[in-house]
């Protein structure tokens, strides 16, 4: 260091001096001019430093870079936007039977234009919403009509105006003639006599219209709205599908899990014959599901487990009131398992979700008698009382799924009647859950690949802490280097300045 | 004879369908005056389920979270131990069945064996383990690394090859793991035995372990007992002694009365209202027996006063007495009290009463074992096992009088080295770093008139990993206890029942034959630990090292040392304000007349330094590092 500075200390003077020597002129100002080029060495010393910096620094980058898995990061993206911006539309197919229209001669010549008819009306329900709800038929169906003369179908038979009176009978005799086909089926059924219209949708994929057919437009809405609103859509209420929660795991399970909670086994124990519950009132629902969730069902009798929430009466409603925040703590947690995570998923990674299916408070009037008894009261659930229970049960697991179990629809055109079946859920519902869950589930691996995608190429530069000492070392140094071109620079410039002002000068003096 | 038959096994088959038709649970408590003026108290909780095939997987009382652990792993048996203290062998005793098979080691123990193929046997482990930590709030999914469990053929039970073995010594045991344990419970700890549980008296006893052993036969291809789960809770507490009578108060010989009162703060409100049978028993040892008896003279059905708190005397329910005792003389007596007829307004309070003085000593185990660390540094160690025969072994091998159990037959699991030809059966799989520990097996046996014995097996302290040091490296390693059993000592205690109709699971469960099992304590290894911050301080200077040298090489050769020199000198000549004003406050400093620099002040580094320029230069630089650190960061 101190030889290289000694050898260095006499370089630059002789110039100067020289060129002082040379010209004493009394212009010559020392500050601002310099009667030599400025050097090229120093600044070409540090521009090479700063170059072979510069081209290092990929290598030193890569260096300290983690592992990327190679993922198709644009395709994902695309796939997942995709996805976003369309969702997956189903293929439908609508029929509609026209019997008894040879009473209204008026209609009759029309029919022809009937299918166009409904498919407009149908594209007007549909795009009511904005964004086609996931899982729809949204503008990818087929309509057709065919009228019942008599030959074709024979729908009618000998008692068919009865039968048409009683829902039930006539849902079954539908199925006998329609069919349980993939398309879905209205029957408009003329009667030339009573006011307005009746819609019925039955228990499978078939609806109906009873009453007088006289305008066209209003048979084509109700049978467009039937289709659209109910069929397609599951009869559920505008808006509350969008971004539908479906309580269905990604493996496709189900862990249906009841618990009976006694509060005080001192007092009374209650007990139930969960195997009869499982066999005859959960098994035909759980078949129905078996298309959409693997469901198991499992059950524990609890003891010693008081609601920790109070209810209080209503007047209106007759009855005893909670309110929805308790649900979450209407049970204190610290006296039960409530998860159900080993039968679930076991060490699966997947995540799981618990949601509250429901609470029935159950209250005995013989549970007071028995309140200052020694030997505590030992009664099992009647069949009775157990239905009752599971009934509402039933309800809360068709809320689950979004569906309402009151039993009409009503629409824009009118009411329409739902028959509910002893399954649970009818088979149109079923489909209409089906669509749902597997848009739902092209839509969650969209979101979750794009999400991953997003994850890994956020990931930060330096995670390894072996790495870290490379920033100490990479930054003063890249300052230092940095500083030391710019101050080279500069005074190149300067000292060249400094040169063409001498230049100048000596012009003058020349000329 | 055809009709007899015929009967017969309708009998039988009415029989079994009894048995296996219902869910049941008991509830058991035992208390055992302990010779060191401690009292063991001994929950026992049995829950049984009939096999899934009769009665379907619905439960009324069976914990829902067990059976589908069962299910899912395949489980045949598995038993699961949070012991905190060091069971006293010595004074506690080590050969009656409540000890063999409630003494635990320290920390988490647990084993398990599946009715999977062998392939699979791991996974399953692994996947308990992490099912059992949720379930109990415990860190056993450590034992998943494959460095941690093992795999014992024919040491720790007979039953091999789907057998799984591991435990985890560090693991402290508290509230949070006794809840979820209590949640297994029907009535938890609301109602019945298990209200007595007081968490600050259990947690200050001095022993307490808390164990789930559960058996089935599920999968096998005739299942009769289905799944039964037994749960205890050991704890031994020092009693404040209770008033007592006035003529031994003083002395300090006489045991410390106690009541279930005074050992828990809390008594009983009548028992779980699903329990099938609630009894509290009073074990009092055959030694108490026959020295109370020897001190007191005094005739039978007098000695240990147990007797009801005021105002309610009742005497035990029932007394059994022991049969087939090895001691000469003496035998254990159970007294037992149903609590059926109590409630909260008639509670349940047993008080125990010494009247006399008396001494004794428990049933030891037939070897005392201790284990400990040998050697200094850090290279090589040494773990001894020393063996010791007790007064025990000696009176027990006359009793016997039998030449072939003359000799000690041992089984040694854990680290241990050869002894010549009293070896009679050994295996050993030597660790493997990263992959699996060391297991030595070994049967030994021990002649007759042997004193003691010790084994000694040297190791090398290995040097792992930066990255595989735990936490608190320092403190040191934990090697888990070594397991002894006595094949060709079975214990048992056969009561002869005076009343056979009252079957308990807890004295049934001591009638059976058992092994003797024993552990040895947990050893502490230090191993040799790295200064862990020293890589990074060795990449800090080397990095700094480097950027010093290239800064300065790059600066002495774009240095112009003579130009610099001139306008230091130029600079001089216009002294700073600042310059003078320094020297001016250093001479009155000194007090000494200021005078004016007549010499230019030879280096002038300092007020050089800092200059403007230069604060301006470092800010502008930790800027430019903070802006790097901050975006890139």
């Amino acid at each position: 260091m101190a030889e290289i500075s000694e050898t260095m200390e006499t370089e630059p003077s002789p110039p100067e001096q020289t060129a002082n020597q040379h010209s004493p002129s009394t212009t010559f100002d020392d500050k601002i001019m310099r009667k030599t080029k400025p050097g090229l060495k120093r600044l070409t010393l540090t521009l090479t430093v700063f170059f072979s910096f510069l081209l290092g620094l990929p290598f030193l980058l890569k260096s300290i870079e983690i592992y990327r898995s190679p993922l198709p990061f644009r395709d994902i993206d695309l796939l997942s936007h995709t996805i976003d911006s369309n969702p997956f539309v189903f293929p439908c197919k609508f029929h509609v039977v026209f019997v008894n229209l040879e009473n209204s001669d008026a209609i009759k010549p029309r029919v022809e234009n009937l299918g166009f008819l409904i498919t407009s009306y149908m594209s007007r329900f549909t795009h009511n919403n904005n964004i086609p709800y996931c899982g729809t038929c949204d503008g990818n169906y087929s309509v057709s009509v065919s009228v019942d003369t008599g030959d074709d179908l024979a729908l009618r038979e000998s008692g068919f105006d009865r039968m048409a009176e009683n829902d039930e009978v006539f849902d079954e005799y539908l199925v006998t003639k329609v069919g349980r086909g993939w398309g879905y089926t209205v029957v408009v059924v003329n009667k030339g006599e009573g006011e307005g219209l009746r819609a019925v949708v039955g228990k499978y994929r078939h609806g109906w219209v009873v009453g007088r057919v006289g305008e066209m437009n209003v048979v084509a809405e109700r049978v467009a709205e039937m289709f659209v609103k109910v069929f397609v859509s599951g009869g559920k209420e505008e808006g509350s599908g969008e971004g539908e929660f479906m309580p269905v795991g990604a493996d496709g399970k189900i862990v249906v899990s009841f618990s009976l909670l006694n509060a005080d086994p001192r007092d009374w124990v209650y007990d139930w014959d969960f195997k009869e519950v499982d066999e005859k009132l959960l098994a035909p629902t759980l078949e129905a599901l078996a298309p959409i969730a693997n469901i198991s069902v499992e059950s524990q009798v609890l003891y010693h487990t008081p609601k920790s929430s109070y209810s209080y009466w209503d007047d209106e409603q007759e009855s005893h009131i909670f309110s929805t925040k308790d649900l979450p703590f209407f049970v204190n947690s610290n006296e039960w398992h409530l998860d159900t995570s080993i039968a679930a998923g076991g060490r699966s990674k997947i995540l799981q979700f618990v949601t509250w299916g429901g609470v029935v408070v159950f209250n005995p009037p013989n549970c007071l008698e028995n309140a200052n008894s020694m030997k505590p009261l030992r009664r099992k659930l009647s069949s009775q009382e157990l239905n009752q229970i599971f009934e509402v049960f039933m309800g809360q697991l068709r809320q689950l799924f979004g569906l309402k179990s009151t039993g009409f629809y009503k629409g824009a055109s009118g009411t329409f009647v739902l028959l509910s079946s002893e399954r649970g859920f009818t088979e149109w519902e079923l489909d209409a859950l089906a669509r749902q869950h597997a848009c739902y589930n092209l839509q969650q691996c969209g979101t979750t690949l794009g999400s991953l995608s997003r994850l890994v190429q956020s990931l930060p530069r330096m995670i390894i802490k072996d790495e870290i000492g490379k920033q100490p070392f990479f930054l003063p140094l890249s300052l230092h280097v940095i500083l030391a071109v710019v101050r080279e620079m500069k005074r190149y410039k300067q000292e060249s300045r400094k040169y063409v002002a001498w230049e100048a000068i000596r012009k003058q003096h020349s000329d | 004879m055809a009709r007899c038959l015929f009967i017969l096994i309708i009998i039988l088959l009415l029989f079994t369908l009894h048995v296996s038709s219902e869910e049941e649970f008991t509830e058991e408590l035992l208390f055992r005056p302990l010779p060191d003026r401690k009292v063991l108290s001994h929950f026992h909780f049995e829950s049984k389920v009939p096999p899934t095939t009769v009665y379907g997987h619905h439960h009324r009382l069976f914990p829902k979270a067990i059976y589908q652990l069962v299910h899912k792993y395949r489980i045949k048996e598995m038993e699961l131990s949070f012991t905190q203290g060091r069971w006293n062998y010595d004074s506690w005793g080590g050969f009656d069945p409540i000890s063999s098979s409630n003494a635990k080691p320290p920390g988490v123990e647990l084993w398990a064996v599946f009715d999977v193929p062998p392939d699979q046997v791991d996974t399953s482990w692994k996947n308990l383990t992490h099912t059992l930590s949720g379930l109990f709030c415990a860190s056993i999914n450590f034992l998943e690394s494959s460095t941690t469990y093992s795999a014992p053929d024919w040491s720790f039970r007979s039953l091999s090859g789907n057998l799984r073995y591991g435990s985890l010594p560090r693991e402290a045991v508290c509230t949070e793991n006794l809840t979820p344990w209590l949640k297994l419970l029907p009535c938890r700890d609301k109602s019945g035995l298990s209200s007595l549980m007081n968490r600050p008296s259990i947690y200050s006893g001095f022993y307490h372990s808390q164990r789930l052993h559960l058996t089935s036969d599920e999968f096998d291809p005739v299942a009769l007992h289905g799944i039964v789960l037994e749960q205890t809770l050991t704890i031994v507490i020092q009693p404040d002694a209770l008033e007592t009578h006035a003529a031994f108060s003083s002395s300090r010989k006489l045991q410390p009365s106690w009541s279930m009162s005074s050992l828990f703060g809390k008594t009983v409100d009548g028992k779980c209202a699903l329990a099938k049978s609630s009894n509290v028993y009073v074990q009092l040892e055959g030694g108490l027996v026959y020295n109370m008896k020897d001190t007191w003279n005094n005739i039978e059905g007098n000695d240990g006063e147990i007797v009801q708190e005021v105002p309610y005397e009742v005497s035990p329910d029932r007394m059994m007495k022991e049969i087939n005792s090895f001691h000469k003389d003496g035998y254990s007596i159970l007294y037992g009290f149903s609590i059926n007829n109590y409630h909260s307004s008639k509670p349940f309070d047993l008080g125990f009463w010494w009247k006399l003085p008396v001494t004794w000593s428990c049933v030891k185990a037939p070897l005392r074992v201790s284990r400990f660390l040998m050697g200094s540094g850090n290279e090589k160690g040494a773990i001894a096992l020393s063996l010791q025969s007790t007064e025990w072994s000696q009176s027990l091998l006359k009793a016997d009088n039998n030449i072939e159990k003359c000799n000690l037959r041992m089984y040694v699991d854990g680290i241990s080295q050869s002894l010549g030809d009293i070896i009679e059966k050994m295996s050993v799989s030597p660790s493997e770093d990263k992959v699996s520990p060391g297991v030595m097996e070994m049967v030994l046996r021990l002649p007759c008139d042997m004193k003691s014995a010790s084994l000694t097996l040297e190791f090398d302290k290995g040097f792992l990993h930066i990255d595989e040091y735990p936490p608190d490296a320092n403190q040191g390693f934990d090697i888990p206890s070594a397991i002894i059993s006595y094949p060709d000592f079975q214990t048992r205690l056969q009561y002869k029942l005076d009343n056979a109709s009252i079957k308990s699971p807890m004295v049934s469960k001591m009638q059976e034959r058992r092994t003797i099992l024993s552990y040895t304590e947990v050893l502490l290894v230090p191993l040799t630990t790295p200064d862990f911050s020293m890589p990074y301080n060795v990449i800090t200077i080397t990095c700094t090292v480097f950027a010093l040298y290239f800064g300065s090489l790059l600066n002495a050769l774009r240095r112009r040392v003579g130009e610099e020199e001139r306008l230091l000198k130029s600079k001089d000549k216009s002294t700073g304000k600042l310059q003078l004003l320094l020297s001016k406050m250093f001479a009155k400093l000194r007090g000494k007349p200021w005078e004016p620099p007549s010499t230019p002040p030879p280096p002038s580094s300092s007020s050089k330094f800092i200059s403007s320029k230069v604060i301006l230069k470092i800010i502008l630089i930790a800027a430019i590092a903070f802006g790097w650190q901050y975006y890139d960061g």
